[in-house]
């Protein structure tokens, strides 16, 4: 399917566990604290190598939000979503930023 | 002769009433002598009662081309020069011809009294002063004097156009007009520069490839690049099927196949072509270079690093070396024969870069971070950068080394001069990306253009200078990864995609002519079925 795209970070980096494309670095880490329903998930400042799906209106367990949902470059696979807005000012933080599943990720 | 009234001095002609009649018969007066027509431009200003030039001037004229210096300079005081300065450099320009016409004459004694006493105090600078006195002791073969015409047309530069009207103003005019026609024409793309003056000129839409007239099936799998040689007389083309291919282009613009060249154990990336298209290197991913003969198909060279992959090649202009771009960021220039001449270590190129070497062979351009090119002189060890707002996925050089076409995640191009100062120029959106790494290219006549291939399976075409989206062209079944503009035909244009096959652009005029669309196939390899099953 074409000669794909990847870039390569440097330092601690998370991988897609299918395919190996480097996701984020550990660095970029901004929160912990989040559950998809697969179980832990992480909030990070900046990911590379993933392609966007239509924005959709998510009700959250902190509120409703517009999320996109971010699939790897490598092999397709969803590895988490992004915050396009947040509808409560609280999570106003989350806009912009993006979530990977735990369970997607190697190590 | 007739005379002009002093109301008619100030008539317009024209449509807009922006032209003065006076100076519109001048210039026409003036290009008839210009012409050789001597006849003519006297009658003209006699019909007109339209001097070209003042009695004055007139007088002035034949004072120079017959050598009455002092009664020239005199005249020149009186013609109405408003600029003491003009008048002082056209003195001396007049003074300095009879200084070296006394010279030429053997007359030293004469020309040293013009120096002292005429000259002298119209002097720049004392070394201008210096400068002249010297010819007096040195000895020369040559003349040391202009002709007079030619000291006529200098006077005539030098004087405002007021006082003599210039020399070639009205073919001036006309070019301008023609140029901004050409310009204003969006679809410019005609070969023959028979702009006439007859009616202004402007291309149809007609001048710009979009009808498939060939389908080359040779490849087994994905093709992710292609490239015109610099004569346009071959296409090469590189595939996931770990080939390239070489392709000739007839005299009737057909395009057949000439060399499959297999060797690689990896997709190949990316070829290259010799400034004398006589070699071709291919780039397989993260492995060698190779570098083919491209009359005989014969692999002359199999470059490599034991441990590192090359990641891209590239031709010094000269033909004498081969540079590369390593998986270890460096890069490192080979002669042909395989000796590692240079290396240059560092962040110099990321893992998917293009690269590419000016003309002069001095500057090398790589992508060397996420959203910068390196742009390095190899002789005067000075590097220039391009910054970025996104990430950056190819570029590609313009064929006169002046403009960087730089292709962004987004997806968007950006275009850059990298000419002097580094500046984007324009931004060309529309195309779609997700994945794949999208080249683009310059093309047509004048490189007016700009095409992108797309994920979406369509060539894109933008005017260049007015960033206007002017072309979709469909027919692909996958993704178009690279698009390629003849350099010498600007109505060819290849593009190669994930369905396995390059097209064949060319205009709808050309599609009536071919008598049915030609299918090239490999010989002996399948062709159909590469593409099932292929996103």
């Amino acid at each position: 399917m074409g000669r794909i795209f990847t870039l390569d970070l440097e330092g601690n980096v998370y991988s897609c566990k299918y395919c190996h494309t480097h996701l984020a670095l550990f660095e970029d880490i901004l929160s912990k604290r989040f559950l998809c329903k697969h179980g832990e998930a992480y909030l990070f400042d900046k990911v590379v190598n993933v392609m966007v799906g239509e924005k959709e209106e998510r009700n959250m367990l902190t509120g409703m939000h517009t999320v996109v949902d971010i699939f790897c470059v490598g092999c397709g696979s969803i590895v988490g979503w992004k915050y396009e807005a947040a509808h409560e000012e609280s999570q106003q933080y989350k806009v912009g930023k993006f979530i990977l599943e735990r369970w997607q990720l190697l190590p | 002769m007739a005379r002009l009234l002093q109301s008619e001095e100030d008539e317009v002609i024209g449509s807009k009433g922006v032209i003065k009649k006076v100076e519109f018969v001048q210039i026409i007066a003036k290009a008839l002598y210009s012409l050789g027509y001597k006849k003519s431009g006297a009658h003209l200003e006699e019909e007109s009662g339209i001097p070209l030039h003042s009695s004055a001037v007139n007088m002035f004229m034949h004072q120079i081309l017959d050598g009455n210096w002092g009664e020239s300079v005199a005249t020149l005081h009186s013609i109405g020069l408003k600029d003491e300065s003009t008048v002082k450099s056209a003195s001396f320009l007049i003074l300095e011809q009879k200084f070296f016409e006394l010279l030429d004459g053997g007359k030293v004694m004469d020309a040293l009294k013009t120096l002292r006493t005429e000259i002298a105090h119209l002097c720049a600078s004392s070394n201008q002063l210096r400068e002249l006195s010297s010819n007096l002791v040195s000895f020369s073969h040559d003349l040391r004097a202009k002709s007079r015409p030619k000291l006529l047309q200098e006077l005539q530069e030098l004087l405002p156009p007021t006082i003599m009207v210039p020399e070639r103003r009205l073919e001036q005019l006309v070019e301008q007009a023609l140029t901004l026609q050409r310009d204003a024409c969006v679809f410019h793309n005609s070969l023959d520069r028979e702009i006439s003056l007859y009616t202004d000129h402007q291309c149809g839409r007609d001048q710009i490839p979009s009808r498939t007239l060939q389908i080359l099936e040779a490849h087994s799998d994905e093709v992710w690049f292609l490239n015109f040689s610099h004569n346009g007389k071959y296409l090469a083309s590189s595939s996931n099927d770990q080939s390239a291919i070489i392709w000739e282009v007839g005299t009737n613009g057909e395009v057949s196949l000439k060399h499959k060249l297999s060797g690689h154990h990896k997709p190949v990336s990316s070829v290259s072509w010799s400034s004398d298209d006589g070699k071709l290197l291919t780039c397989g991913v993260e492995e060698s270079v190779r570098c083919w003969d491209v009359s005989s198909g014969e692999c002359l060279h199999v470059y490599e690093k034991s441990g590192p992959g090359l990641v891209s090649c590239g031709w010094s202009p000269d033909g004498k070396s081969i540079f590369s771009g390593v998986n270890d960021r460096s890069i490192c220039m080979w002669d042909l024969d395989g000796k590692e001449v240079e290396n240059w270590k560092g962040q110099r190129t990321l893992r998917i870069s293009d690269l590419e070497i000016t003309r002069d062979g001095k500057q090398i351009m790589s992508i060397f971070k996420e959203t910068a090119i390196l742009l390095f002189d190899r002789e005067a060890k000075s590097e220039r950068v391009i910054e970025e707002d996104q990430t950056i996925t190819s570029f590609s050089l313009s064929r006169d080394n002046r403009y960087l076409l730089v292709n962004l995640v987004g997806p968007e191009i950006h275009l850059w001069n990298i000419d002097g100062d580094i500046n984007l120029v324009a931004k060309y959106k529309g195309h779609k990306r997700t994945r794949f790494v999208i080249k683009s290219c310059f093309g047509g006549s004048e490189q007016a253009f700009v095409a992108s291939g797309s994920e979406d399976s369509q060539v894109y075409i933008w005017h260049r200078g007015s960033e206007e989206l002017i072309g979709k062209l469909s027919g692909h079944s996958g993704s178009v990864n690279c698009v390629s503009w003849n350099p010498v035909n600007p109505h060819m244009l290849a593009s190669a995609s994930d369905d396995g096959t390059i097209r064949i652009w060319g205009l709808n005029s050309h599609l009536q002519q071919h008598k049915k669309l030609q299918q090239v196939h490999s010989n002996g390899g399948s062709m159909a079925a590469a593409y099932n099953g292929r996103t």
